[in-house]
């Protein structure tokens, strides 16, 4: 079986993989990060966002062995000991969890724009999680939770 | 009584195990030595099973066991009547594509996909019944043969007044003639779970659900067991919306785990919950409205058709509410209205969001929206002379109860809207110019309200738990709700830890919400009908009254106990008794109590390809006291996001019974994008007497108004009326090019 080693949040890991084994599956089933959420199984909703080398990839039809050598960030790897990641608390904050099943791959989307683009208007929020459904909320509240975040990891409006 | 917690937008319990994606669903668990199982569905909408050949499935390395027919203790269930085989056997008949003909238990996953397709299943294909317009008809082939001679299975009458007089005296008269889709509810989550045998022997199944208790009451039949011994527990849950009232997986793992006593995990693809499982009615209705001139209603007829496919599950309550409000929450004299649920050979419909009262409220305001143009009058001010007050008389005769909030909805939303008020006359507000010259601006209002509760002399009841943990001086040093509220997304288990904190003086971070296990909390009903804050709030508000008093009792006697726990049951109709239908007439008193909403749409189409834009919504719902202001926004958000894929993209296709739109690809939920642009959640608070601190329900009625809305303001912008939708751009084209 041929394996796949990856630097996965920040640690390498070395794990035996099938050719035709998706990176989300591996992700789960594997090497139990169950954060990783499979929804729809053809890459259309984004529950199963995570980032590999800083970009956002529908990890349910991602082969696992293009991961290799490369840096995988999935929503495990975003609090720091313990502390939620500015993002993960805006969303708490901004009560935009419902059901909560599409909020993991919400957050790595909109790591993948704040990374590149620390303060994005409110169209390009929409814009980068235009490929994440979510059939809760609407989706303001959590536009306006990543606007928040945005503000705070700017440094203006606090951390509280 | 002190409102530190109540009415204030405190952290939802689950908030940050969510966001870490630390918190589990159902397909999130494993256990030891678990095998994996895969269904084998129908291949047909309707057929008979002649042969079921296993042998080369069971001779696969790794299979542990082909389930069929057979094996089943009592080869059926059903979430009112019995009626759908857990299985079907040969000589059996399929009724549709959610039927089930064998389950392979195998090692692993891989080998479980692979055992189902070496099943083969030999069929003799039965005429489709696939309309239920035709499957009315006396010579229409039998979904259910051995119920009797129609596939009619419920009819309402609602006969109030003199109809007919009522049209003699209306100087206006709107007919039409509507057809809702049939949509899916799209829960982000698949049905999964596992099966197991738990410490004590029971059959224990964990997955999400609406009503656990009464999955039980499905399964113990169906193993031939005492429901003490089934347990289910409900870990997160993504989504449900209706759609998980209905067992998908809870009673097949059960069954699993019967049959082999290993752990079993079954995890549905997204297509097996888009063919497999439960969809919104389609509802074919014809809709007579007379009024006067000055805008008074005088009569309406309405003829329903509600297509329930090939089981019955919740149609029957479903018609029965939807029915209640078909004329919507205006005062109407005289009423004619026949209503009917018919089985056929498609998809199997269920509750979703509205449980009936989505439907009705379409075809009530799309009368409303086209009697203020025949009447050349404001749309605002049509409503405004009809709508409810506390005390008006309702289509089944009913008085109204104290807290009709429907009219401060509709001035809120119609102010916020721009809407002026002058001298008892609504004046609209002016649109501005469109952003192209080939876009026309358009604007709407729609007005919706539904029952809490369930309804028609249902006993509905609801029993919470609270536990004090005491110190030595006997203050409260921590609590934990105790409670089967299921909380789907909506945030029921923070809405009672709030209400506990309020009513027990202590801080909500002191109050734990327990998770749902049915061996270790009392039943609070089903996660649906909007019930869950009025019911279980009022069963815990009892529940703290009594832990104080026993606590009050253990400080007078001294005892040095520092636990106290208190349960307490809330009956419905110790409230209102309502009562069914009558027979002849239709006359009753439906429902416990009631929550409203007022919506406005502002669209712009474009006139060359026939795409509607949403530019503002203005959604106004009166929830009687708002818990948690922000959850309730959420609400509103999400309620208005599945009424615009309703009103514009959603259509769950079927041919003959075969699905079509199987994937998220082809059914296409609104994205971030397809939202209106701009949003205002408008939250009106008219107290309920009977709901805890003068809660209502709001879940569902945030979706009521939404596709009436957006399609009547198609229509001021485009003037085609889309009575048949989802107004995709095509249709709305087509409609212009008509026109």
């Amino acid at each position: 079986m041929p394996t796949l080693s990856m630097i996965l949040n920040g640690q390498e890991v070395t794990v035996e993989v099938e050719p035709g084994d998706l990176l989300a599956n591996v992700l789960r089933d594997k090497l139990g990060l169950i954060g990783t959420k499979i929804s729809c199984g053809e890459g259309e909703c984004g529950s199963c966002t995570v980032l590999v080398d800083g970009l956002s990839v529908a990890s349910c039809i991602y082969p696992a062995l293009k991961a290799e050598g490369r840096e995988v960030t999935t929503i495990e790897g975003m609090a720091r000991d313990g502390e939620l990641h500015p993002i993960q608390q805006a969303f708490v904050d901004a009560t935009a969890p419902q059901c909560g099943y599409c909020i993991p791959g919400m957050i790595m989307s909109a790591k993948a724009l704040l990374d590149e683009n620390p303060r994005p208007t409110r169209e390009e929020i929409k814009e980068g999680i235009s490929g994440n459904l979510c059939r809760c909320t609407g989706y303001y509240q959590i536009i306006e939770a990543i606007e928040l975040a945005a503000e705070r990891m700017a440094g203006k409006g606090g951390a509280a | 009584m002190s409102t530190r917690v109540l009415g204030k937008s405190v952290p939802k319990k689950d908030a940050a195990t969510k966001v870490r994606g630390s918190r589990k669903f159902p397909q999130d668990f494993d256990m030891d030595g678990q095998l994996h199982a895969k269904v084998v569905w129908s291949e047909y909408a309707h057929a008979r099973v002649l042969k079921i050949d296993t042998a080369q499935a069971e001779a696969l390395p790794g299979v542990v066991k082909v389930i069929t027919a057979g094996d089943v203790p009592v080869n059926e269930y059903g979430i009112i009547i019995p009626d759908q085989p857990v299985l079907v056997g040969e000589r059996d008949k399929v009724r549709g594509l959610g039927d089930r003909i064998v389950i392979v238990v195998a090692e692993s996953e891989k080998v479980a996909e692979e055992a189902r397709r070496l099943v083969q299943v030999e069929y003799e294909p039965l005429p489709v019944v696939s309309d239920p317009r035709e499957a009315m008809k006396p010579d229409a082939p039998l979904v259910h043969d051995e119920l009797g001679d129609s596939n009619v299975f419920r009819h309402i009458k609602i006969r109030k007044g003199d109809w007919e007089k009522g049209f003699a005296e209306a100087d206006v008269v709107v007919e039409s003639y509507y057809a809702t889709p049939y949509v899916e509810h799209v829960y982000m989550q698949p049905d999964a779970g596992i099966g197991y045998i738990d410490d004590q022997d029971r059959v224990t199944v964990i997955s999400s659900a609406q009503w656990p208790d009464h999955d039980l009451r499905q399964i113990a039949p169906m193993l031939d067991l005492p429901k003490e011994q089934i347990r289910e527990i409900v870990p997160a849950i993504g989504g449900a919306f209706g759609g998980r009232e209905d067992m998908h997986v809870q009673h097949l793992l059960a069954l699993c785990a019967y049959c082999v006593r290993r752990p079993v995990k079954m995890v549905f693809d997204r297509s097996e919950v888009m063919i497999t499982t439960g969809k919104r009615h389609p509802w074919y209705v014809k809709y007579r409205t007379g009024a006067t001139n000055d805008g008074k209603l005088t009569a309406v007829e309405i003829e329903i058709i509600s297509e329930s496919g090939g089981y019955a599950s919740t149609s029957a309550p479903v018609i029965e509410a939807g029915t209640s409000f078909s004329a919507g929450p205006y005062v109407v004299p005289n009423a004619k209205v026949d209503a009917y649920a018919v089985y056929t050979n498609n998809a199997v419909t269920m509750a979703m969001r509205g449980f009936g009262t989505t439907q009705s409220a379409f075809i009530y305001e799309m009368q409303m929206s086209k009697l203020a143009e025949a009447l050349d009058m404001d749309p605002v001010e049509l409503r405004m002379k009809n709508l409810f007050r506390d005390g008006s008389i309702g289509l089944t005769g009913h008085a109204m109860p104290q807290g009709v909030g429907i009219r401060e909805t509709l001035r809120e939303s119609a102010v916020a809207a721009g809407w002026k008020e002058k001298q008892g006359h609504w004046i609209r507000p002016d649109l501005g110019p469109a952003s192209a010259p080939h876009k026309q601006r358009g604007i709407a209002v729609a007005c919706g309200l539904k029952n809490v509760g369930y309804s028609f002399g249902s006993d509905d009841r609801a029993t919470v738990g609270v536990e004090l943990a005491l110190d030595y001086s006997g203050e409260i040093e921590r609590v934990t709700v105790l409670s089967g509220a299921c909380d789907v997304g909506m945030g029921v288990q923070t809405v009672l830890a709030q209400m506990a904190a309020e009513a027990l003086g202590v801080e909500y971070k002191q109050v734990r919400v327990s998770m749902v296990d049915t061996a270790k909390v009392p039943d609070s009903g089903s996660c649906s009908a909007s019930r869950m804050v009025w019911i279980s709030g009022n069963a815990l508000l009892g529940a703290c009254q009594e832990a104080l008093g026993k606590r009050d009792e253990i400080l007078m006697a001294e005892t040095g106990e520092t636990l106290v726990r208190a349960e307490h049951q809330f009956r419905g109709l110790s409230v209102r008794e309502t009562t069914p239908y009558d027979l002849e007439t239709g006359m009753s008193v439906p429902h416990f109590s009631y929550g409203y909403a007022s919506q406005i749409a502002l669209v712009e189409v474009d006139t060359e390809t026939g795409e509607t834009e949403i530019l503002k919504f203005w959604a106004a719902q009166d929830v009687g006291k708002a818990v948690h202001p922000e959850m309730v926004r959420g609400q509103s958000a999400g309620g208005v996001h599945m009424g615009v894929g309703y009103a514009l993209t959603e259509e769950y296709i079927q041919q003959e019974g075969m699905a079509k739109t199987t994937h998220l690809s082809d059914y296409c939920i609104p994205t971030v994008m397809d939202m209106p642009r701009e949003f205002f959640s408008i939250t009106v608070e008219v107290p309920d007497p009977t709901g805890p601190f003068g809660a209502k329900g709001v879940g569902e009625m945030t979706t009521l108004p939404t596709a009436p809305a957006i399609i009547s303001a198609i229509h001021d912008a485009v003037g085609v009326w889309i009575d048949e939708f989802p107004a995709t751009a095509e249709r709305v084209w087509w409609a212009m090019q008509k026109k």
